[in-house]
């Protein structure tokens, strides 16, 4: 394809979004349009891709080969392979004072060396077998929040650009193969976030916007300052120094960097930290933040508590995975031996996440916050199949990234139809809706099954595969991970149970339940025509995925073992032989 | 030496009555010449004006900028290089040219958005523009001096307007303090400077750059470590620390810009650290380079205090201009990041941020100005509660000049920081990186509090929203039957969206202005 589809996905929201600011503001049926169609654009456009990509050469003779019996689980190795790249110079500073100048470099010592390097980032875009899967999913959740923003009346175009500029933002960072281009999309999609956050949601907004402004940005900072540390470090070992993350990847800077030196204390000796790890830390401060893994997941219950649905769609949908995206897209492969060092760590966090996010959830009373903290637990599963560092959990963590981006926003949906209609998030003083609502009920059930991870919906396969490499590796990690499977099994139907089944506790709501108020404009309190449209695409694809995820888990699988070939450059002590993991993964394929 | 300049310098025509100076140096001050003449002529026409608040003075100023504004244009397009007139004792290299730009942009945006603010603070005297005038001269002669007497020059000459101006609401308390406080800072501070340069000048024998530089690089490269020296170089610095307001000689910052009428804070908190900056860089990065292991240490110490001290201190403000009071002494922290590394890149990454410190620093004061209302400034939190709602478009400006002074990206400021902690990173100076960052991560949280402010609607019929929604800009221009209201009051709004574009194009085409400071000379002087 020679038409730049990557430049073109990513302009098309930024278009829409001046597309409506301009519309006048008696006309919020034009500017509701227009924002559906430029979300059902980018949507379309994300397909293509996705299609083109799976059409790829090589991807595509790893799918066909996976209908033979048991070919496709043979271990594909290689390189990452970027595809639809573009490229144009941003900034490059070629030339220094030095050069044009010899005030600086004459007479005295300060300035006798060699200018600086020079400063070389481009704009530098591209897809691989990781990202494609989530901008097709980013593209398709923030359609949907479109389209459940469609009963909104007041202050509709400024909702509507800014969600199409954090649109824009996430498929940003998704698609950019520059550390500066990354950095700057991931940070530049955190302003329209929290306009969003600041302008729209519960009283508390104000807070936990700011909240989680503060704790992604300082995360991000030290980042910031690792990626300027690759530059040089990385400059400094191969002579080129870039911030291209291709060429960062195929120099291996940090393949074999030397251990740092160590440290005798009270008979014990103690390994300091090399440069490396210092930067995997930094790289892994600022995506723990955005999962969030638990020492730093304060901010999330705020956050999702306080916000409105159509938001909640995308932010819980799509912007909480770009924390595994970059774990997975940069500190495994730029930093392959820290990933091992700190392996025990990082699996150890994605565990406490997924029993501490699980046992909190149960301590709720308010509806979103259970899914707030359900959420937190769903995600530590993505970061043990990560840390795993074998295909199986690396093949898991993906998949279940889109499975959680589809099951949270749906469960959001739900969620937020019930606070709708009865102006309370209180389980106590809901119940028995399944009888009133039993549409709304059916949809939330499928959701909450799924959410707790039940075999034949999309989560299992998910979890199931990431509890599979985490096993091949720490075998006590993973059973106590199980147990989360277990509290989720708990919180789910205390919630489920809580809304659905019973009687309205407090007479006030049931007051409320029977006036017109509650209800929607067709006079039914019921899933209206919008939930239905919204929930059926999300519903679909949980039955789908779990019924027969074959054909995706192969194609994520030949993507998960590039960056596992990627991180086992270095010669690892942890890793699985090889065959036990054919043999484990023979079992879930269907 | 310009084409120009040598033309006129080596036949002389019999008409050029002064002899004895060189035509090319003429043609070096030109933009000087320009302004300060300009601050006699709206001298003379401040007699002639008939009535206070005559559109006159501040068309004159501008014009009177605007032409020195085309001069250093084409200044810095005719001749790149070395061009050190007066013997060596100024120079108008690209170095100072940019400064000059910057300097005189601000002062242009200044005069643009003074007019209806004096009218409504009833401030309308003539004196303003001719101080205004005035102090950008001093600042033009502060970014070319090579020399130590022309620094000094310069100096004071720009910042004795400015103890005027300080008061210039001198029937209220709060001015008159902030005047008092500056001018005897101010002049406590000119004391180090000249004990500095006494100190310099009794040691090397000179006082042109140029031969201190050499000196300088002799010492360091024979021979022990020159206390002497060094403690003219450190009082020296103390000097130019209080005017650029770093911590720990920021303690005027705070209350002047508080006091000062919002336009004059304006103009000091940008031009006059560019300017201060900007000989700081030209002392530092290249004169006393060789010295650079000795100075380089207490710099970087004192670039982490104002960050630290800045940004926090700036948590607890409730009025605005102390809080970009507080922020501007942070913002002069990370500039003296680039002065700490010093090399080649430092200085680029130094400049980029003043310019970038220039949009920003003048836009968030200009919305203040579009603000303030009859009688006093917008100053209050509260002031700005339900901004967005009342004036989107300057909410909306306001948040992302705000934003970029927390350095977030599509925004100049991302760049300007990013480029400074790469020089700081490459000069093997990680604290200094790292406290830029944990310092920056501090200040999200009081300018994004500014914008949630801004973005969160206030009750009904609470007073703020009255006071505001009868005095706000473009409304408060009918009540006065005053010719060129209308027109000023458009062009404060122009100059915002102006400085808001800069920012915003900065923030996405870095390249536009590093590739101009790639052609940048320094003359070492």
């Amino acid at each position: 394809m020679s038409w730049p589809i990557l430049t073109v996905l990513l302009g098309v929201p930024v278009l829409g979004a001046l597309g409506v600011v301009v519309v006048p503001r008696q006309r919020p049926r034009l500017a509701r349009l227009l924002l559906l169609a430029t979300t059902a654009v980018t949507l379309g456009l994300a397909g293509v891709l996705l299609v083109a990509f799976l059409a790829i050469p090589p991807i595509s003779d790893a799918r066909l080969s996976g209908t033979a019996d048991g070919k496709a689980l043979r271990t594909i190795t290689g390189p990452i392979s970027f595809q639809f790249q573009e490229q144009v110079a941003w900034l490059n500073t070629g030339r220094s004072l030095s050069a044009t100048h010899p005030a600086f470099n004459e007479g005295n010592n300060a300035f006798n060396q060699a200018g600086p390097p020079p400063i070389n980032f481009s704009y530098h875009l591209g897809v691989d077998g990781l990202s494609v899967w989530l901008i097709a999913l980013a593209a398709l959740l923030f359609f949907l929040a479109a389209i459940t923003l469609s009963r909104r009346k007041e202050r509709l175009r400024a909702f509507a650009s800014l969600m199409l500029l954090s649109e824009a933002g996430v498929l940003g960072v998704l698609m950019s193969l520059d550390l500066v281009l990354f950095y700057f999309f991931w940070e530049a999609a955190l302003i329209p976030l929290y306009f969003l956050m600041i302008g729209w949601g519960d009283e508390h907004r104000g807070r936990a916007a700011l909240k989680f402004i503060i704790y992604t940005v300082a995360g991000s900072l030290f980042m910031l300052l690792a990626i300027i540390g690759v530059y040089f470090i990385s400059g400094a070992q191969t002579g080129v120094h870039t911030f291209d993350v291709p060429t960062l990847i195929a120099a291996e800077s940090f393949v074999n960097s030397s251990r740092g030196s160590v440290l005798t204390l009270f008979g014990h000796s103690f390994t300091l930290l090399n440069a490396q790890d210092w930067m995997f830390l930094a790289f892994a401060l600022a995506f723990a933040i955005k999962i969030p893994l638990v020492p730093f997941h304060s901010w999330l219950p705020d956050a999702y508590s306080s916000g409105e649905t159509p938001f909640l769609v995308f932010f819980a949908g799509i912007v909480s995975k770009l924390g595994a995206f970059g774990f997975i897209r940069y500190c495994l492969t730029l930093f392959p031996q820290a990933s091992h060092t700190f392996q025990p760590l990082m699996m150890g966090l994605g565990v406490v996440s997924i029993l501490y996010g699980g046992l909190s959830a149960l301590a709720q009373r308010d509806i979103k916050r259970i899914v707030a903290y359900a959420s937190i637990s769903h995600l530590g599963f993505i970061v043990l199949g990560i840390f795993a560092l074998n295909i199986d959990g690396l093949n898991g963590a993906i998949i279940q990234m889109v499975n959680h981006g589809i099951i949270i926003a749906a469960l959001f949906i739900c969620v937020g139809v019930y606070e709708a209609r009865f102006a309370t998030r209180d389980l106590r003083e809901l119940g028995g809706l399944a009888k009133p609502m039993p549409i709304m009920a059916g949809l939330f059930l499928i959701a909450a099954l799924a959410g707790l991870g039940m075999p034949l919906l999309n989560s299992f396969v998910g979890e199931f595969l990431t509890l599979l490499g985490a096993f091949q590796v720490a075998p006590a990690w993973a059973v106590l991970a199980s147990l989360g499977m277990v509290l989720a099994c708990w919180y789910m139907l205390r919630l489920y149970q809580g809304i659905t089944q019973g009687h309205l506790r407090s007479p006030d709501r049931q007051v409320l339940a029977e006036s017109a108020n509650a209800l929607d404009r067709l006079g039914r309190l019921d899933a209206g025509v919008v939930e239905v449209v919204v929930l059926a695409p999300l519903v679909a694809l949980i039955i789908f995925l779990g019924v027969y995820p074959g054909p995706v888990i192969r194609n994520t699988r030949f993507s998960a073992g590039q960056y596992i070939t990627a991180v086992d450059q270095v010669p690892a002590t942890t890793a699985a032989p090889a065959g036990r993991a054919v043999l484990a993964a023979a079992r879930v394929d269907p | 030496m310009s084409r120009l300049g040598s033309l006129l310098g080596a036949t002389a025509p019999p008409w050029y009555p002064l002899h004895f100076i060189p035509g090319s140096d003429l043609i070096g001050i030109l933009p000087i010449l320009i302004v300060g003449a300009g601050s006699v002529v709206v001298l003379l026409a401040d007699l002639a004006v008939p009535r206070r608040g005559h559109p006159l003075l501040p068309g004159l100023s501008a014009l009177v900028l605007l032409a020195a504004l085309g001069t250093v244009i084409g200044q810095w397009v005719v001749d790149p290089a070395h061009s050190l007139g007066f013997d060596g004792a100024f120079a108008s290299d690209r170095f100072a040219l940019f400064s000059d730009f910057v300097v005189l942009a601000t002062a242009l945006a200044v005069v643009t958005l003074s007019p209806e603010y004096l009218r409504r603070r009833n401030l309308e005297e003539g004196e303003y523009y001719i101080l205004l005038l005035a102090s950008v001269s001093g600042m033009l002669v502060l970014d070319g001096a090579t020399n130590l007497i022309v620094i000094f020059l310069g100096i004071e000459l720009l910042s004795i307007p400015l103890y005027v101006l300080a008061g210039f609401a001198r029937g209220e308390r709060l001015p008159q303090e902030a005047a008092l406080k500056y001018l005897l800072l101010g002049g406590f501070a000119s004391g180090f400077l000249v004990y500095g340069m006494a100190l310099i000048y009794g040691e090397t024998g000179q006082t042109m750059l140029t031969g201190i530089h050499a000196a300088v690089t002799h010492s360091a490269l024979h021979g022990p470590i020159d206390p002497m020296l060094l403690a003219g170089m450190a009082l020296l610095a103390i000097g130019l620390l209080f005017k650029v307001s770093a911590a720990p000689f920021h303690w005027w910052t705070p209350d002047v810009y508080q006091g000062s009428p919002v336009v004059v804070t304006t103009f000091m908190s940008v031009a006059t650290k560019v300017a201060a900056f900007t000989v700081f860089l030209r002392l530092f990065g290249a004169t006393f380079a060789a010295y650079r292991s000795e100075w380089e240490i207490p710099i970087a110490l004192i670039a982490i205090i104002s960050m630290v001290y800045g940004n926090v201190v700036a948590l607890a403000q409730t009025s605005l201009k102390r809080l970009l009071a507080y922020s501007g002494i942070a913002q002069a922290g990370y500039l003296l990041i680039g002065v700490a590394v010093g090399r080649p890149d430092g200085t680029q990454a130094a400049l980029y941020y003043l310019a970038v410190y220039a949009f920003m620093n003048t836009g968030a004061f200009a919305i203040l100005t579009l603000l303030s209302r009859r009688g006093e400034d917008c100053d209050r939190y509260s002031e700005l509660g339900g901004l967005a709602r009342r004036r989107p478009l300057l909410a909306a400006l306001m948040a992302v000049f705000l934003l970029s002074l927390a350095g977030f990206p599509l925004t100049a400021g991302f760049f300007g920081k990013f480029l400074l902690f790469t020089a700081a990173i490459h000069d093997g100076q990680l604290p200094l990186a790292i406290w830029g960052i944990l310092t920056s991560a501090v200040s999200l949280f009081y300018y994004l509090r500014v914008i949630l402010v801004m973005y969160t609607d206030v009750p009904e019929g609470s007073p703020v929203t009255d006071a505001a929604g009868i005095s706000v800009g473009a409304e408060s221009t009918r009540d006065g039957g005053w010719a060129g209201a209308g027109i000023f009051s458009k062009a404060g709004v122009g100059v915002v969206a102006l400085a808001a574009a800069g920012t915003l194009v900065l923030g996405v085409f870095p390249a536009v202005l590093y590739t101009l400071l790639q052609g940048i000379s320094v003359v070492r002087g």
